[in-house]
């Protein structure tokens, strides 16, 4: 029995998820998690720190670490990589002129060795505002289509009408679920 | 609606000026062996040294979404507040006081299936690392609940919040009966380590019979 093997059932047993939320600041990170936990979405303020919430979702534990995007805190986000499981990028799909200050955080987080094996979720967030970019333009301003290294996926959603969160998330839990809690 | 719960007791400032480190010797596995409430404090409210502090408490019923209980420190309190001090006599202060919470709930409390529970806290000057919570609920020297999370890291200046999301135990009618007619005999031990050194020990105890008496 293979090393991997063990840990697979270790897991297995708790059926634990870790999910860690990254993107430049203004995104809609907290406001998502919110939404995805039924809370009020009328005043949130920018995260100066981090925002976990651990719940049950389809038989799932999930642990779900938001953490402020401030330029000034991107230096802290390696601090959370470790058993990371499913990482969900955040973009403000309405912020064309941040588009490759984003796309140069995602690409610098790909190459961390402790993220290597995590599913990658980007939410093209506020896509419901008028002057959003399409998901085409968002992923060629990502160059999403050159990721070879992790699984990923590109989604339009939008906290405030919770377009897409629930399809963006069951998508990285059916994803990770595939890979860490399926034995032989 | 009816009042569900309310705190009597203030959340107090904790002194925020401290240098020493205070060895303490209780592990995680020393209190997440313990079957009984503690009688006395196991660190000194000066093992805190990274500031730790708690700014908001809340519990929300994730069934019908209504913020149940929510006790946050005011934002005056966050700064010196020197207002009048000149005439006020200061009055010795309790070294323990805000290690101590009492909550009043009124029974429904115990019939709710799915609760959030928030706590917020900011942290100070240093970073901290393995910051983990071990929680003991007991009711006389019953054992309701062990919460045992690992916040990890905790940016220097920071200020955070976790909500955990969980299925309320399913106690027997009976021992609920018995909770709500012995207020205040259920109580909780917070503990909270910093790289496996505890830094600070709250407590809290609970009455369930809001309502029916006064």
């Amino acid at each position: 029995m293979g090393f991997l093997t063990i840990l697979k059932k270790l897991r297995q047993k708790e059926k634990e998820m870790r999910i860690l939320m990254l993107g430049l600041d203004n995104a809609g990170k907290t406001t998502i998690l919110k939404r995805f936990n039924g809370e009020p979405i009328d005043t949130i303020s920018p995260t100066l720190g981090f925002n976990i919430k651990t719940l049950e979702h389809r038989g799932y534990k999930l642990n779900i670490w938001d953490v402020g995007g401030q330029k000034s805190l991107r230096s802290y986000w390696k601090n959370y990589f470790e058993s990371t499981d499913g990482v969900a990028w955040v973009v403000d799909s309405a912020d064309a002129r941040r588009l490759a200050d984003c796309g140069r955080e995602l690409r610098a987080l790909l190459r961390e060795e402790r993220l290597a094996g995590a599913t990658l979720l980007v939410l093209a967030n506020k896509a419901d505002l008028p002057g959003a970019l399409s998901l085409q333009e968002i992923r060629e301003a990502l160059d999403l289509d050159s990721i070879k290294t992790h699984h990923w996926r590109i989604i339009r959603c939008s906290a405030v009408t919770g377009e897409n969160l629930l399809e963006g998330m069951d998508w990285m839990l059916d994803d990770i679920a595939s890979r860490i809690f399926t034995l032989d | 609606m009816s009042l569900v719960g309310k705190k009597c007791e203030s959340i107090s400032l904790l002194d925020s000026s401290k240098d020493d480190i205070k060895p303490c010797n209780i592990t995680p596995d020393d209190v997440l062996r313990l079957d009984r409430i503690t009688d006395t404090y196991l660190c000194s409210p000066e093992a805190n040294v990274y500031d730790i502090d708690f700014t908001r408490f809340k519990i929300r019923d994730l069934e019908t979404g209504t913020v149940l209980f929510e006790i946050a420190k005011p934002p005056t309190d966050f700064g010196v507040d020197n207002e009048g001090a000149d005439d006020v006599q200061e009055e010795p202060l309790d070294p323990n006081a805000g290690r101590f919470v009492r909550y009043q709930f009124t029974p429904q409390f115990l019939k709710l299936k799915t609760v959030g529970a928030t706590v917020e806290f900011t942290v100070g000057a240093r970073p901290v690392s393995h910051f983990r919570m071990i929680e003991k609920h007991f009711f006389r020297d019953t054992l309701l609940k062990t919460f045992d999370f690992e916040f990890g890291f905790c940016i220097p200046f920071s200020r955070n919040t976790c909500e955990h999301i969980y299925e309320f135990p399913t106690l027997p009618p009976d021992l609920v009966e018995e909770m709500i007619a012995a207020p205040f005999e259920t109580c909780s031990d917070s503990f909270y380590f910093v790289d496996n050194h505890l830094v600070m020990h709250n407590k809290a105890d609970y009455a369930y019979n809001g309502g029916i008496n006064n």
